[in-house]
């Protein structure tokens, strides 16, 4: 049912703008850093010995605020996909387990994410080549900055997809997704439990891992907690 | 005929209001049920509870026989449904549209085209549902309810906002359903002259009581006419009219024969005149369906 139900999707979120948006993300991190770059190069490969290490720094500065920013865009269009004619009373009313369509949704979102990432980390070297931060690559830290953020940005992801889906009006959920926006911008000041500050992968500890674990587990509650009001949910 | 759907005592509350009251609802196969009521009367909810959209607050559904709780993708696998205003997803064609559901029902892709040669979209198959008229979406929705080929058919409010060409060509497609492909259909609507012209079993709501559930043709029967006569001494007119083998009644100075063909009507009428009964006024009083429903829904019309 699972596959049936995804094939579905991939068909509905069709010139809807999404894959743009799944590229737009990425491109608009490395961008941004190209933009940083091209004004003061000589000033960041000054700053420390380390080039690589100061170049994948300040993508990872740029990159919570994008993902947070695709999380609430992605799931909210995703959910007007159904809102807009209120066709969840079609969709539910076909032969489907409500707990598939939820989890096709997620995945959805969560795949779009992935490749997002994807990109972000193909971008990131590319870019990084040719400025010649030096020939020792650290390939290791390259994957860590492109997927860590996406791996603690589940619970986010959860999140979101509940609010967009438990709520016809979108308004709602680009607001709370607007606030979490400025919540990512300010995640130095956040305390370490605070979702919004997880994909900036900051703890004070100073291991990114906790963050992803604490983003998973909590992206499992969430998703749990959001596919069971789904599932009780009368559809108006 | 066996029973297709069946509720019994089936209620919503919806803060304290109750949406739905008891309904025992009977649908037996290879009828055309027409679900009839005023706006706000508990159709749109009891057919959401059919199809497990919303959780009764109490009672059972029974569809095929089985509790819809307790088996509800099985029996969903065999129902087709539009309810309310139809939807779409408008950034897909309609070949698209039919193909996302198709996906989930598991049918081959030529079930497509030919839905849509059923609902005569054809044409517009792979032009974008945006675009579409009320009408054309509205046979989307249609097409998208018949694409697997239900055994059951639940049609809410189908030919709301259509044009009298467009309610003529549904009517007609629903229609043929039954015999062409053995479907079982339920269609709510708020009007009654459209249940009058397609359905064969009849169910009355209003405010979320099930007030009237028969066939359709022992509704009729309710509204035969009444041929009232006055005349002079109805008493002895009466006694006359035993003659011609017609039941006669006399009430007010009136004579009143109840279920006459034109041709009783001229017989009786000769046979006074014949032995001196002066006719002042012969009347029909015919009560319509119309009126039937008012008396039912204690004045709501419908």
């Amino acid at each position: 049912m699972l596959s049936q139900l995804l094939r579905s999707e991939w068909m509905k979120i069709k010139r809807k703008g999404l894959w743009f948006l799944t590229v737009l993300g990425p491109l608009g991190v490395v961008g941004l850093t190209m933009v940083n770059y091209g004004v003061r190069k000589d000033y960041l490969l000054s700053i420390s010995d380390d080039d690589w290490s100061v170049y994948l720094d300040s993508i990872l500065s740029l990159t919570p605020l994008a993902l947070v920013l695709g999380i609430v865009i992605l799931t909210s269009m995703m959910a007007s996909i159904e809102n807009q004619t209120n066709a969840w009373k079609q969709w539910l009313a076909l032969p489907v387990n409500r707990s598939s369509v939820y989890l096709s949704k997620y995945v959805i979102a969560t795949t779009l994410l992935f490749v997002s990432s994807i990109i972000l980390g193909i971008g990131t070297t590319l870019y990084g080549l040719t400025l010649g931060l030096g020939d020792d690559i650290p390939w290791l830290r390259i994957v860590q900055v492109s997927f860590y953020p996406w791996l603690a940005s589940q619970a986010l992801i959860a999140f979101h997809l509940w609010v967009a889906v438990a709520n016809n009006n979108q308004g709602i959920t680009v607001s709370i997704g607007v606030v979490g926006v400025i919540l990512t911008f300010m995640a130095f000041f956040l305390p370490d439990w605070f979702l919004w500050k997880w994909p900036t992968l900051a703890n004070d500890w100073n291991n990114p891992f906790i963050n992803i674990v604490l983003g998973i587990s909590a992206g499992l509650l969430l998703f749990i907690a959001g596919m069971w009001h789904f599932c009780r949910k009368d559809v108006s | 005929m066996s029973i297709i759907v069946q509720t019994e005592q089936l209620t919503k509350t919806f803060q304290k209001q109750q949406a739905v009251d008891h309904v025992d609802m009977v649908i037996r196969e290879g009828e055309i049920y027409g679900f009839l009521g005023p706006n706000g009367a508990g159709k749109t909810t009891t057919i959401r509870m059919l199809l497990g959209l919303m959780k009764p607050t109490s009672g059972t559904v029974r569809i095929f026989g089985k509790e819809l709780q307790k088996h509800k993708l099985d029996i969903l696998r065999q129902v087709g449904s539009l309810v309310e205003n139809p939807s779409y997803y408008p950034h897909l064609t309609a070949y698209e549209n039919l193909n996302v559901v198709r996906e989930i029902v598991g049918v081959p892709h030529k079930r497509i085209s030919e839905v849509l040669e059923t609902v005569r979209l054809t044409e517009a198959a792979h032009r974008k549902v945006k675009g579409f008229s009320l009408g054309m979406k509205q046979r989307l929705g249609i097409a998208a309810a018949l694409l697997h080929q239900p055994k059951l058919l639940v049609l809410d409010e189908p030919t709301n906002g259509l044009d009298p060409s467009g309610i003529i060509e549904i009517r007609e497609l629903i229609k043929s359903l039954p015999q062409q492909y053995g479907m079982t259909v339920l269609i709510s609507s708020h009007l009654l002259s459209e249940i009058d012209q397609i359905a064969t079993a009849v169910g009355v709501v209003s405010r979320g009581k099930l007030i009237y559930q028969d066939q359709m043709s022992n509704l009729r029967k309710l509204a035969r006419s009444t041929i009232r006569i006055q005349c002079s001494e109805p008493g002895k007119a009466v006694a006359a009219l035993k003659q011609l083998e017609l039941a006669a009644a006399h009430e007010q100075e009136q004579l009143i024969l109840e279920n006459c063909s034109n041709r009783s009507v001229a017989d009786a009428v000769s046979l006074l005149v014949h032995q001196g009964h002066d006719i002042y006024r012969v009347e029909e009083n015919k009560q319509s369906l119309e009126q039937i429903f008012l008396s039912m829904t204690d004045g709501v019309s419908l």
